[in-house]
Formats: C-alpha cells, structure tokens, sequence
C-alpha cells in the first residue's frame, strides 16, 4: 500500500484521574486503510479513539491530521465522524431525520439532504425505514442507521467503537463482511475498534494490538497472528499453550524437561524465553514416537475439531484436533521446529 | 398475589377521590331542593373576569417559572455529582418550611411599611422618586402588596421546584452519548442545545409546566395574602363558596368542575407539543 499516512498519533499519553491509560502511543494510518484497535477491555483502545474524534484530549503529545495538528479542533470541526458503541441514535427523531442531522448543520438544500439520505438507506438496505422512530428498531438496524448517519457526512475517516458488539452471532458475521465492503467501495479509512480477535482478522489491513496502554503490535492479520511478538499477543490472538522455556542456543529451546530444535536465533545462550505453541500445531501420535507424553483429560466437541486438555508431567496442553482421543489415553505430543515460537519475556505479558 | 397489594390504593381512590368528585358533580348539577339545573353553571358568568385573571395569573406565573427554572436546571446537571445533591438540597429548602409561613413572610417584606419599602425609605429612595416626579401626593412607599404583581411572585416562589425538578430529573438522564453524537456530525454547543438537548427535555417541561400551573391556577392562599381582597382568584371564588358568606356548595362545585375541565384542556393542549417523544409526557394524564 503506497499510500500517504492520513492521521498520525505522537507519543500520546492519557492520564484520568493520576492513572495512565495511555502510555505513549505512536500510529501512523494510511489513507484509504481498515485499523483495528484490538485489545482486551481496559488497554486503551476506546481512548485512542476518543482522542481522534475529539471527544478526548491526550495529556501529552500530538495528534496530527494530514500533517497538521489536530489536538486543538472540537470535534465538530473535524473530518472525522463515528459510530458509538450503543449507537446513540437520537429518540426523538426518525431514521430519516437522524441521517439528516449532519446534512442539516451543513444548511444543505431540503432536496439534496433528501436525495442523500435514500442514497443511504439504500446502501445500509433500509429502503422505506424514513419515517419510522428508531426506538422501534432491532438492533441491527439501529446499528444500519448509526452507520448511515456518519456515512452520509462523507467523513474522511470513520471510527468505529465496537460498533457490533451487541448483535448476535449470526448477524455480526454478516456485519463484518458488509462492513469491509463499504469500506472499500467508499474509499473512507476506518478506525474500528475491538476486543473480538476473529474480528479483528477479519477485517482489517492493519491489526493494533493494544494492552495496558502500550502497543504490543502493528502488522498484518496474517502477520499478527503467524508471528506474535510477545506471549501476550499470541494469548490475545487465538488460542496458546504458552510455557516458560530456556533458550539454550540458537535454534534450540529446552521446556518441559526436554530439548526441542526450533528456527529461532538472536536470543542468546541459556536465556529465559516464552515458549508459544497453537493447539492446532500439535500431532498426537502414539507415546513412543514423541519427546512428550500425556495423558487426555477432557475433550469437548467444538464444531469444526476437538478440543482436548493434554496433561504431560511439567504442564497441561490444549490440543485441537479432528480426530478424537478417549479420556484417559496415553498419547504422544510432537511438534514441528517450525511451529514452536519463540518470544522475549515482557512485563506486560500475562 | 402482586395484584392484592395494589387494592389498599383502590379503596382509598374510591373513598377519598372517586366518592368526593362524584358528589362535586352532583352537586354542580342541582339546586338547593336537590333538584337538577344548570342554573349554577350559568350564574358563573358573571366570574369570567376572575376566570379570566386566574389563568393569566397562573399562566405568567408558569413563564417566569420556566424561564428562571430551566437555566438553573440545566446549570445543576452540569455540576459535579456531589454539588449536585447540594443544589438540590437549596432548592428542596423552603419546601421544609411551612406553606403558609413562607407566604406570610413574603406579606411581611412586601407590606406598605415592610421591609423593602422601610429599606427604601432609609436609603433615601423614595424622597428621590418624590422629587424627581413630583406627584401630586407625595408617596410614602411604593405600591406592592396586593398586586397582580406580588400574586405571580408568590406563585414563583413556591412553586419554582417543582419546575425545577422534573427538568433536572430529565437532563440528568440525556446519554452523554447523543451530545457527542451530535458534536460528532458537525453541531457547535448552541446546536446540540437546540436540536438535542432541548427536544429530548420536553417531557420533563411539560411536566415541570403542568406541575405549576396546576396548583397556582387553583391557588388562594396566595392571592388571599399577597393580593389582597383585589385580586380574586377561582381558588378564593371557590373558597368563598363553602367557607365564606356566600355559602353556596352547589355554585362551588359547578366552578370546580368547569375549573378541573379546564385544566384538563390545557394539559390536552400541552401534550400535544410533546410528540417527540410522546411514551413519556402521556403519563402525566
């Protein structure tokens, strides 16, 4: 993506009450892109977002917007627009008069706004929903209009606080998809913020783990979730059997009383490490033809594999798996060098 | 089982509501003999004058109200939580004193030689306006008791809480979030007021409207004290009826009734202003 940076966070830092929230928080977002603020509840995210709409200001360093500084700009002034969390529709007015709100401030003409808000309801498909009060609305047509309203201003960036956080299942997922095809269509950056990983991935170009104010990683969704950097971002991403290891020597790592080759380098000799393995990297095979052994138990059915609770004499594994394995089996746990992940110990891993 | 809980109020509605309108209507539709006539109904022609200056009485008494009580109510939703229950112990104050008290009080301050003009005289006020004037008689005080004037004033002073309260109760409960929604599409301060927060408080306006005008369209306490014998009211008419010399329940009752008929009609009319969200104001019939 050659594309100039749009918005720029600068070493912000956000104290409520002699708390920090924020600890020094530096992003650059293209134009053009889908970020996602992931994070579990209370690392941030919200107030990162909160702060580039405007609703916010950073108790030190500086939001800049296409290179000119922003901090001072009420949010009515800014091109930005959101859809909050419980959508904050205003009762008292309908689908079409909620859309309009914007259009209206803009003192654009009766026939324009009206052109403009079918043009979105069409979009968000709630053709014919003009004249209905939003209090008579289903959540995820709530939703739709909250959507439509900040649309409709033609926003350069639009923020997006866990915008589907109170649908159901089902409908999220279809959400999501509808979600990323606006924005490609329109072109408008987005600025999404979660707890939901698989949405996350979903999603976005550029994934922002964020824990305790501090962000973890920036990358890819691919990149996040093949590479975490530290235990807690391959905790956050997914599912993970994190251990405490030794990096004996380059390529090899010594957990649960054994001594496995791995591909990473760098870490020095007999340093403490995070040892990090997915519960789908893991083969059972029979106890014989592996370094480990455990014994299974519990399974459970989650859909597409098992999951089972492996216990070997150092520590208990999760193990997906199609094939099932009855409780109370012996099994062997093998793992390819290529699956076992490394990482640096850090504080604020968990 | 919940249902049984509710039949005490039921009986005490009959006993001490339902019962006594009934009897006002009975007797609103009969003669001394007890014989049915509209003839009360039509000697209260000759009150249209007093029916007339009880609303306009009440009516600017409820503007003053509402133009002094939605700015305060407005600026205490504004103040940290722990000011807030402050103010509001400021405003509940006067209401643990004594109606009839804090009416006479006010007789006291605004008598001929009470305290305002005895202040006035002091500072030398009214020999300013005697010489600057030039009346014919020179005044020793300034006319304020017993005026139309001191009648809203009353009516201001007790009954400013109860505008004050429902249109806190109802800003205090705005989700922050709509204002910055409103903010977000592009809404200076003054836009978010009108087209936010002043729309989503009118049921708590109604309210606070229907809660002043109410009692001080039917009030004669307060006229009876402030305003003299001059400034009769349908609560003094009333009054007069069954506990004055006119005695004459059967004319009282047919004023109630035609009073109670036309209070109905003003919060009809006022309901309709609320259809914004109407769920809410609806309740107050």
């Amino acid at each position: 993506m050659e594309k100039k940076c749009l918005i720029e966070l600068k070493c912000i830092e956000k104290e409520f009450d002699g708390e920090q929230v924020l600890k020094g928080i530096s992003l650059s977002i293209r134009n053009r892109e889908f970020v996602t603020l992931l994070g579990p509840s209370g690392c941030g995210k919200t107030t990162t977002l909160r702060i580039i709409g405007g609703f916010e200001s950073p108790t030190s360093g500086d939001v800049l917007f296409e290179g000119r500084r922003l901090n001072d700009i009420p949010p009515y002034k800014r091109e930005i627009n959101t859809v909050f969390q419980r959508y904050a529709l205003f009762p008292h007015l309908d689908v079409a008069e909620n859309i309009a709100f914007g259009l209206r401030l803009r003192k654009l003409g009766e026939q324009e706004i009206q052109t403009k808000v079918r043009t979105m309801l069409e979009l968000v498909g709630l053709r014919g929903f003009e004249r209905r009060k939003v209090t008579s609305l289903s959540g995820g047509q709530q939703q739709r209009v909250a959507i439509a309203r900040a649309l409709v201003m033609q926003p350069r960036v639009l923020l997006l606080d866990e915008p589907l956080g109170a649908l159901d299942l089902k409908l999220r997922k279809d959400m999501q998809l509808e979600l990323k095809k606006i924005q490609q269509s329109t072109g408008i950056t987005f600025i999404y913020v979660t707890h939901d990983q698989e949405e996350a991935l979903t999603m976005s170009d550029t994934v922002v783990v964020m824990n305790h104010g501090i962000i973890q990683q920036i990358g890819s969704p691919t990149d996040i979730y093949n590479e975490p950097v530290n235990a807690f971002v391959a905790d956050f991403i997914g599912e993970s059997n994190i251990l405490d290891g030794v990096m004996v020597r380059d390529e090899l790592v010594r957990f649960c009383g054994r001594s496995f080759e791995c591909v990473d380098k760098g870490f020095g000799e007999q340093t403490p490490v995070d040892v990090v393995i997915r519960p789908e990297d893991i083969k059972l095979t029979f106890p014989g033809d592996a370094l480990l052994q455990g014994v299974v138990e519990s399974i459970v059915f989650k859909g597409v594999h098992y999951e089972m609770m492996i216990r070997t004499e150092h520590f208990t594994f999760m193990v997906h798996s199609t094939l099932a394995e009855p409780v109370g089996k012996t099994v062997g746990l093998s793992v390819v060098p290529f699956h076992i992940h490394i990482m640096h110990k850090t504080e604020a891993a968990q | 089982m919940k249902k049984y809980m509710a039949y005490p109020y039921g009986v005490w509605m009959l006993i001490f509501i339902i019962a006594p309108i009934l009897l006002v209507v009975y007797y609103a539709f009969t003669d001394k003999s007890g014989a049915l006539t509209l003839g009360n109904f039509t000697s209260m022609l000759s009150y249209t004058s007093i029916f007339g200056r009880s609303f306009l009485l009440a009516f600017a008494a409820t503007v003053v109200c509402l133009l002094l009580g939605y700015p305060l109510a407005y600026i205490m939703s504004k103040q940290p939580p722990r000011w807030q229950n402050f103010y509001m112990m400021l405003i509940m104050l006067p209401m643990w004193m004594n109606f009839l008290l804090r009416t006479y009080a006010w007789m006291s301050i605004l008598e001929n030689n009470g305290f305002i003009n005895q202040f006035l005289q002091n500072i030398g006020v009214i020999r300013l306006l005697n010489t600057l004037l030039r009346p014919e008689a020179p005044i020793e005080y300034l006319p304020l008791i017993n005026t139309g004037g001191a009648v809203v004033l009353g009516m201001v002073y007790n009954f400013l809480p109860f505008m004050v309260l429902p249109i806190y109760n109802v800003l205090i409960k705005i989700d922050k979030k709509l204002i910055e929604a409103a903010q977000d599409l592009g809404a200076p301060s003054g836009a978010v007021f009108r087209k936010v927060i002043f729309p989503l408080s009118m049921p708590g306006v109604i309210a606070g409207i229907t809660m002043v005008f109410v009692p001080a369209v039917s009030t004669f306490v307060i006229s009876k004290t402030l305003g003299g014998g001059k400034e009769m009211l349908i609560g003094d008419l009333i009054d007069l009826q069954f506990m004055g010399n006119a005695y004459n329940p059967q004319l009282g009752s047919a004023i109630a009734l035609v009073m109670m008929a036309l209070v109905f009609l003003c919060m009809l009319i006022m309901n309709r202003f609320d259809d914004g969200s109407g769920e809410e104001g609806g309740l107050l019939l």
